[in-house]
């Protein structure tokens, strides 16, 4: 089934290092459309994204940094990349040593997508 | 003093749960309606109710997935800012309704994977049934729930 | 000297807009013709009342002549031209020290060595302290380490970048961050900030990608990274560093590896415990 996200994920999944690309809904944590290697939870990606998201956001909202744009977590084997609005989040789940610097460039063209 | 299950067992997974998930309310009931674990309600009425209440929709959510899909629904998930989840938990004594109630601090996501640990964990943790499991009467059942409330409020 | 005085007067006389008032000012002041010095410096301001030397020049003038509080209006004046001026927030701790607010005094002096590294600086803190009673134990740090937690990252940042070291609670341990109008807000900043960590300490482990390492994050006013604490506060405690909007990623990246480094050395030393 193709749906409007869906060259969107196809893209960022071709980028060297990913393992999984998904569009997911920022209050629910839901995964709305993705695109998983093999052995991806796409649902708990989804679930603990989106967290992720919500609390950056509020928190740097509350310190007074105002809107967020791309943010990454970089942990010891793995990365985690999102970027989004209020009901939409764009996640990039991706080895340690993928190019991130290419994929914060297509997340960012890719945003678009998901306004 | 309010305590949070009724059969010790539980007490750890539930916690675990509600820790986790970030959710404002948790509900262990048993098919029939009587409670097994709380968290977060400060009325004993309130339990009472909302087990009824989560018995019937289990209940009637069930048979309607039969009769569409020739099996259960498994999870029901309602509302936007204040929301629940009903769902089953099948343990070796038998299958338990669980009830959580959450706003936006936590998140359907959240509470979906974190109710798979909670059935995983109640799953071990759960001790053989003793004896056979007779028909619940009716006036067994008021005696039972009102037995349990009591133990879980502290109130005769 | 008076050679050049008497050539700018002749200038100003002839351009009353050219900013030749700002050294005929400051001649006149240094000779201590103070109310001279005034009179040409507030005639300045009068055709450039935007220009922070300006303000600067008339604030020292003020300074010189004891008029302390009309000093530190034109400081900060400048301040407001010209978020981030040293002179200015010197300046002011030195009205303030003059004032017998010691307290704001090294506030101020201490956001002055945020911005830039003045060995002036730090001896005006020290004095600052020392009139103000405050022992500062530094016997236990090595000498390239700051005594005074607030300039714990003191060097390793620009004027535009910023760090504090959080406890696991969210208080501030380490560092400073200071708002466009001077006030230290890292407690409101790291209260705000530190649930963070929480959840990517949750999401790492459910996701089974190792312990986390740094999250960053841009914003519309910074980018802002974080880290997990090493050694004595690896159990929750967290770095903080922001930059400004534009400050490239590999960059903060590289700068909160330093920033880290430091921390460690200055937890290893005793920092933190109350001795520094």
């Amino acid at each position: 089934m193709t749906t409007r996200f869906t060259a969107v994920l196809d893209a960022l999944i071709r980028q060297r290092g990913v393992r999984a690309s998904l569009v997911v809904s920022a209050t629910d944590g839901i995964a709305i459309d993705s695109n998983l290697q093999i052995g991806q939870d796409g649902s708990r990606v989804a679930a603990l994204s989106a967290s992720l998201y919500r609390k950056a956001r509020r928190s740097a909202t509350a310190a007074g940094f105002g809107a967020t744009g791309f943010m990454q977590l970089e942990a010891e084997s793995g990365r985690l990349c999102l970027i989004g609005g209020d009901e939409l989040v764009l996640v990039v789940v991706a080895e340690r040593d993928a190019n991130v610097g290419m994929i914060r460039v297509e997340m960012l063209r890719s945003a678009e997508a998901l306004a | 003093m309010i305590k949070t299950s009724v059969e010790p067992w539980i007490e750890t997974p539930l916690r675990a749960f509600v820790l986790d998930a970030g959710v404002q309310l948790a509900l262990l009931l048993h098919p029939s309606g009587q409670v097994l674990a709380q968290h977060g309600f400060v009325r004993a009425v309130d339990v009472m109710s909302a087990c009824a209440l989560a018995a019937a929709i289990h209940a009637s959510s069930s048979e309607l997935g039969r009769q569409l899909e020739g099996k259960p629904f498994r999870g029901l998930h309602a509302g936007t800012g204040r929301q629940i989840f009903l769902a089953e938990a099948e343990t070796a004594r038998g299958p338990y309704i669980f009830l959580t109630v959450f706003d936006q601090d936590s998140s359907l996501g959240l509470v979906r994977m974190y109710f798979e640990e909670l059935q995983t964990n109640l799953a071990s943790a759960a001790p053989p049934p003793v004896g056979p499991q007779g028909p619940v009467l009716s006036a067994n059942f008021e005696g039972e729930l009102n037995r349990n409330l009591a133990e879980l409020f502290g109130r005769p | 000297m008076a050679d050049d005085v008497r050539s700018w007067s002749d200038e100003l006389a002839r351009d009353p807009a050219s900013l030749v008032f700002l050294p005929l000012a400051e001649a006149l002041r240094r000779q201590g013709q103070l109310d001279l010095a005034r009179k040409v410096a507030t005639r300045g301001l009068e055709r450039h009342p935007h220009n922070p030397e300006a303000h600067d020049l008339l604030a020292r003038v003020h300074a010189d002549r004891g008029d302390l509080q009309d000093a530190f209006d034109e400081w900060d004046m400048v301040l407001r031209l010209l978020p981030g001026h040293v002179g200015a927030i010197k300046g002011m701790a030195f009205v303030r020290f003059q004032q017998g607010a010691h307290e704001e005094a090294e506030r101020l002096l201490v956001q002055a060595q945020g911005i830039g590294e003045d060995a002036d600086i730090s001896a005006a803190i020290d004095t600052v302290r020392r009139s103000s009673g405050v022992v500062v134990s530094v016997e236990s740090l090595p000498p390239d380490l700051p005594s005074d937690p607030h300039l714990l990252f003191a060097g390793l940042l620009t004027n535009d970048q910023t760090a504090m070291l959080l406890t696991k609670d969210g208080l501030v341990l380490a560092g400073a961050y200071y708002a466009a109008d001077g006030r230290d807000v890292a407690q409101d900043v790291g209260a705000s900030l530190s649930g963070v960590s929480d959840e990517a300490f949750r999401a790492t482990r459910h996701l089974g990608i190792g312990a986390w390492r740094s999250i960053i994050f841009e914003a519309e006013e910074a980018v802002v990274s974080l880290s997990p604490a090493r050694g004595a506060l690896a159990d929750g405690g967290m770095l903080v560093l922001a930059g400004a909007p534009a400050t490239p990623l590999g960059l903060l990246r590289r700068l909160l590896d330093r920033c880290l480094t430091r921390v460690e050395a200055w937890l290893k030393a005793g920092g933190g415990t109350g001795l520094a």
